[in-house]
């Protein structure tokens, strides 16, 4: 039998290893990937104090001292199936059957798609993709491309490709159609990058900062939005221009461009053709959850956080006993709150399998307490009512007579 | 008089929802169509996606789900969103004599009530598909039968629902329900504010007794979990929908000859290629509340029948596997219709696993119902809400 | 495509050595490097196109990069449904692209 079984070994799941193993519990960490680290393998980005935030490194911290700890940290290892039995938790992977005390699930987010015609042709791949290829395994994308999405992490992936040396020619909305939806709208579009602070340098946000005390200024804001688009890294940002359609015979050749109005209608008769040989879909992220669904865990929508979320307490605890949940699988934020909600998870099961529960609660409140100024030191905040959807959670978590409903709901 | 938000308002956003959302906004109706979570998100996306007459009981049952095949054919031709509609028939297959005979009666019955059914024989099953089993005696089959996409096909009826005026309110919780016994309206309190209607319709599927129970009906609908398997596509098997006779005998609720597993499982063979040729294969039926988790043992025990019928795909991969509840009621029949204690108040729920199949008939019923109209496509008495009245503790 | 391997970058540093392994695709030779998986073995030699798709035959590359999207799946040895995007190569490996399957019938068509 294992103390603690942690599925993810990203900066959740190797935190809330270390602070288990350091407690001296029995713990095995599996992840799908062929490296642990999780989404912090390819993290690049300058702080504000001019050092550079390298995630592969910070992979390595927390992974050598998993290895100190005697963790066991198992790679290219799927999960297929939970279940409960008795008071413990079996959990099937593609190398073997386990069972386990507590079973967390640290499983990250996922990356919506943003469907445009032309989008399954080879050479269009997701930006999280090419951040992967591009820093974790040192392939270049492309020679020439563009970015489809306009948001925090299309930014800040782009600048990554840029360091590599590959060529991001723009950042374009996506083509208004049904699928698409709010991707395509430059208004909702301006508005949430005007609240992304770490791209303060760029005019756009100069130029926003003064249009954002007012609502009504922002269509004036797009409406002069310069045709050639804002430079940000020396690549322009268009707001006022999209891909309506990825172009190619047997992979990418190129884009189709056409400028948009005010609502993201493309205007007839605008249309160019850029020629690249790969083009980036950013949609963003969103919780990734089906693990947590198989156990029969109680669900909340928020969209704060992303989307779907398993109902949580603060504590990194769910509903059901034995099983909790820490990282992006919880909402949508950094990879520095990620660590610091595991070291909370790896507390709280420390404290629920120890027999002497008090001993622990200073450390789970200083862990506590460390996610909350970790969040407000945050230089990208993925969504800014962030606080907003936590709470929603803690609350439903709380509400005892909730939870009693929604298993007659079965949600 | 007090302001109404809405003239008609459906709790339920699935399949049912929806088509009663699109046939009486369609027919100039004013509705408003609520959910406490997004459009299909409970049984309408976990179910296949099948509109049956194969596997009706012959009369009544049988009729009313071909009334519905010709609705959604009809459906696939105005709305405009595709829902993989295709009409290729379907079969049934037996593996004994004694459901060889019992094919034959159910054949006879079904053609006498008027419908389009046949005997197949053991070249008629092999010619059907390489793959199945070399034992298999024969079966029957069912030249009306037609197959869609779910998920689309709900879809498909909010979008034609709304081009018509419908307003459609998500993540939008029922929290409390009374009826003003002056003005006879609906005050509905939910998570987005109090909405007040002239009538509700209860379209809540397995919750719908939830919803009932705010004006204190006792709706005898009890969950029934069923699992689905995705297949992936692979070499053609089949070209259409294929259920094992004992199929009709697990739905019913009958004796069958099966192992211990199989039988306490409720689970029967049910083939479905889908439009892009990946593979919906079921089934298992079991009452065990609200638990839609998927559990293993029944996935197995599904795949080991599938591998009686099909003995070459045993290689074949499954790429999802998904559990949803069925609204079952006592007598395998739905509940559409007004209920008499309430005035404006109607019922449409209880489908069990023929919600899909008898989603169009029921939208249209029951806007016809809200019409008052003295004529309605299919007759109302089989599934009036009143033939439960009597029932005080439900029987499962 | 031209140097495809980011050998050198500023703030990661230098690519590391590492040892060459051979494996076929689809028949062709290529040669990759250890640690590196099939999709970025394949995008490193110039090759974005891992599958056909099972109906219409279109092509199709590597898409999420990290096993969620199932778009690069392909044959190893036997194995069928393999994500490049998650399988390191391996000396001597097999590796077949997704192929165009039968389709039995047409949307709409009625037996």
């Amino acid at each position: 039998m294992i103390d603690v079984f942690i599925v993810g070994a990203g900066p959740a799941g190797l935190s809330a290893a270390n602070v288990c193993a350091k407690n001296g519990l029995k713990v095995k960490v599996v992840d799908e990937f062929m490296k642990a680290g999780g989404r912090l393998l390819g993290q690049l980005h300058e702080e504000p104090d001019g050092t550079w935030w390298n995630g592969i490194e910070e992979a390595k911290k927390l992974n050598d001292e998993a290895q100190q700890l005697k963790v066991e940290v198992d790679c290219g290892v799927s999960v297929y199936n939970i279940k409960k039995q008795n008071k413990s938790w079996k959990v099937y992977t593609t190398k073997g059957k386990f069972q386990t005390k507590a079973l967390l699930l640290a499983t990250g987010a996922a990356e919506t798609a943003i469907p445009i015609p032309g989008w399954t042709l080879p050479g269009v791949m997701s930006i999280g993709a090419a951040q992967v290829m591009t820093n974790v395994h040192r392939v270049k994308v492309g020679d020439r491309g563009v970015v489809v999405g306009i948001n925090i992490l299309s930014a800040a992936i782009t600048r990554e490709l840029q360091l590599a040396g590959i060529e991001v020619s723009s950042m374009y909305l996506p083509g208004k159609n049904i699928a698409t939806g709010d991707h395509g709208n430059p208004i909702l579009t301006m508005k949430s990058m005007l609240k992304v602070a770490s791209l303060a340098p760029s005019k756009l946000i100069r130029i926003g900062s003064k249009l954002m005390k007012s609502e009504s200024l922002h269509p004036l804001a797009l409406k002069f939005y310069p045709k050639s688009g804002i430079k940000v890294w020396g690549m322009p940002v268009h707001l006022r221009k999209a891909v309506i359609e990825i172009v190619g015979e047997k992979k990418v050749e190129g884009v189709r461009v056409a400028k948009v109005d005010l609502n993201g209608e493309p205007i007839v008769s605008t249309e160019e053709f850029i020629p690249v040989d790969f083009v980036c879909i950013a949609g963003g992220l969103y919780p990734l959850v089906e693990l947590a669904a198989i156990t029969g865990c109680p669900f909340q929508y928020v969209s704060e956080l992303g989307g779907h979320v398993p109902v949580h307490s603060e504590k990194m605890k769910t509903p059901l006993e034995g099983l909790y949940v820490a990282g992006n699988i919880t909402g949508i934020e950094s990879a520095k709150v990620a660590m610091k909600q595991g070291t909370v998870a790896g507390y709280s099961v420390v404290q629920d399998l120890s027999n002497k529960k008090e001993a622990f609660q200073v450390q789970l409140k200083q862990a506590i307490q460390t996610v909350e100024e970790t969040r407000n030191q945050a230089v990208i905040q993925f969504h800014p009512d962030i606080r907003t959807g936590r709470k929603k959670v803690y609350m439903s978590f709380k509400d005892k007579g909730l939870m009693k409903k929604r298993d007659f709901y079965g949600t | 008089m007090e302001r109404r938000n809405t003239e008609v308002l459906i709790i339920g956003g699935g399949v049912i929802g929806a088509s009663i959302g699109y046939y009486a906004a369609k027919s100039g109706i004013e509705v408003t169509i609520i959910d406490k979570g997004d459009i299909a998100c409970g049984t309408s996306s976990r179910c296949d996606g099948n509109i049956l007459a194969i596997d009706k009981e012959p009369g009544f049952d049988s009729q009313m789900s071909l009334e519905s095949q010709k609705l959604v054919k009809q459906l696939s031709k105005e709305l405009d969103l595709e829902f993989e509609y295709r009409a290729p028939g379907s079969i049934l297959v037996c593996e004994s004599e004694e459901e060889m005979i019992a094919a034959q009666s159910w054949v006879d019955r079904q053609k006498k009530a008027g419908l389009s059914f046949k005997m197949l024989d053991r070249s008629d099953i092999k010619q059907e598909s390489p793959y199945f089993a070399d034992d298999l005696l024969g079966g029957l089959e069912c030249e009306t039968d037609s197959t869609i996409n779910p998920y689309l096909f709900t879809y498909s009826l909010f979008h034609g629902a709304i081009h018509y005026g419908a307003k459609v309110k998500l993540r939008c919780e029922v929290k409390g329900m009374r009826r003003n016994s002056e003005t006879g309206l609906f005050h509905v309190n939910t998570d987005q504010g109090s909405i007040i209607a002239k009538k509700v319709v209860n379209a809540g599927g397995v919750w719908a007794p939830y919803i009932g129970n705010m004006l204190d009906l006792n709706i005898p609908i009890k969950p029934r979990k069923g699992h689905i398997i995705v297949a992936s596509r692979n070499m053609p098997v089949g070209m259409r929908k294929v259920m094992e006779f004992g199929y009709l005998m697990s739905k019913f609720g009958k004796e069958r000859t099966v192992d211990e597993e199989t039988d306490k499982y409720g689970v029967a063979l049910v083939f479905e290629p889908t439009e892009s040729q990946n593979f919906l294969i079921g089934s298992s039926r079991e009452f065990v509340g609200f638990n839609t988790k998927v559990d293993l043992d029944v996935v197995n025990c599904i795949a080991r029948r599938t591998i009686r019928f099909y003995p070459k795909i045993a290689d074949f991969l499954l790429i999802r596997t998904y559990a949803g509840l069925r609204p079952w009621t006592p007598d395998h029949l739905p509940i559409v219709s007004p209920v008499e204690q309430i005035p404006n108040y109607y019922i449409a729920a209880g489908h069990e696993g023929d919600g899909i199949s008898l989603a169009a008939i029921t939208g249209k019923l029951m806007t016809e119902l809200l019409q008052e109209k003295s004529e309605t496509i299919i007759p109302t008495h089989p599934i009036r809400f009143s033939r439960f009245q009597n029932v005080s503790t439900i029987q499962t | 495509m031209t140097n495809s391997r980011i050998v050198h970058h500023p703030i990661l540093g230098r690519l590391q050595e590492r040892g060459k392994i051979h494996f076929t695709f689809d028949d062709n030779e290529y040669i990759g490097y250890e640690g590196e998986t099939i999709a970025a073995a394949m995008l490193a030699n110039g090759e974005r196109v891992l599958r056909s798709h099972e109906e219409s035959g279109n092509l199709r590359g590597f898409y999420c990069n990290i096993g969620h999207c199932m778009e690069c799946r392909v044959t190893v040895g036997n194995q069928k449904t393999v994500r490049a995007c998650l399988s390191l190569i391996e000396e001597g490996m097999i590796v077949n692209s997704g192929k165009k399957l039968p389709t039995p019938f047409k949307k709409g068509e009625t037996l």
